[in-house]
């Protein structure tokens, strides 16, 4: 199945039931994905467990999306649910608030080689902003979605959006700024 | 004095932070891993979104029929209950005022004047 077939066109199949036809928008968003569920919960394996979640919920609710929607706004909305509900069960299974050293997923073999030190701080950053914030600012900057779209995947106003994304930003572009500075 | 967009509120994308949590956020490891780690459980996501709505409805419709023909039995007693202790029709008030034979009447219909209203009430009271 080629991997240049239209959203659309991929979820008409998967309706009619073609498992291939899902496996190419799992492909396709996997990383939009996971990107999204990990700037929600941070742990990286949490974030895949959700990211699973959303895909297998997309799957049963694939008959309830419009097609004059593009697909991507859609999924997310519900990645980011998913990702939201782990969070809060996991916040209750812990009772206690994201922790910033979770944010490194924790200690793996290759970690250490594969991060960069702006890497960790912005991650830890992340972690320190609530969680609409830094939501918004990684579909917005990173995902590239629009204030509109942003506001239907999160289910809140526009206005809210801008204002989410200038105050992740701050503090985003700070720290930035000043790792700029350091290395310099 | 003209005034400047606030770069606070830049509707753009920031290319250098996005490139930066991207990278922050990217996962290293193969994504055909979590691919297939999905796909593994689609078949498993189609039944369990399948099964448990058959058995729903299934309980829904039980319970409906089960509520249906309480509410049928319900309907009958309280129906046939109304019916047997209904009180007798009351008397419509002109066939209580309307005159009937006897000596109040044979005075009233036989005077020369209007009669006293005690007159009247009196036959009437003779007659029941």
């Amino acid at each position: 199945m080629g991997n240049s077939e239209s959203d659309k066109d991929l979820i008409a199949k998967a309706l009619a039931g073609e498992r291939d036809a899902f496996g190419v928008l799992v492909e396709r968003y996997a990383a939009q994905a996971r990107r999204v569920a990990r700037a929600v919960l941070g742990d990286p394996d949490d974030a895949d467990d959700a990211a699973q979640d959303g895909f297998l919920s997309a799957l049963v609710k694939l008959g309830q999306y419009d097609v004059r929607r593009p697909f991507g706004p859609w999924l997310m909305r519900i990645v980011a649910n998913a990702a939201t509900d782990r969070r809060r069960r996991r916040t209750v299974r812990r009772a206690e608030p994201l922790d910033a050293a979770l944010v490194g997923g924790g200690p793996r073999p290759d970690a250490a080689a594969v991060r960069s030190e702006l890497g960790d701080r912005l991650r830890s950053a992340l972690a320190e902003l609530p969680e609409r914030r830094r939501t918004a600012v990684v579909l917005f900057d990173v995902e590239g979605y629009s204030h509109a779209e942003i506001a239907g995947i999160l289910g809140i106003p526009e206005g809210t959006v801008r204002s989410e994304v200038f105050h992740a930003r701050r503090r985003l572009r700070t720290l930035l700024a000043d790792w700029k500075e350091q290395v310099r | 004095m003209k005034n400047e967009p606030s770069p606070a509120f830049d509707h753009r994308p920031d290319p250098e932070l996005g490139a930066a949590l991207r990278a922050a956020l990217e996962s290293h490891d193969d994504q055909s891993a979590f691919v297939a780690r999905v796909m593994a459980q689609y078949q498993d996501a189609l039944d369990r979104a399948t099964i448990p709505a058959l058995d729903i409805l299934a309980s829904w419709s039980r319970r409906g029929i089960a509520v249906a023909a309480a509410a049928l039995i319900a309907g009958f007693l309280f129906g046939r209950n109304v019916l047997v202790h209904a009180p007798s029709p009351a008397p419509g008030y002109d066939a209580a005022m309307a005159p009937v034979e006897g000596p109040g009447l044979a005075a009233l219909v036989s005077a020369q004047d209007p009669p006293d209203a005690s007159v009247v009430f009196t036959s009437l009271v003779d007659q029941r």
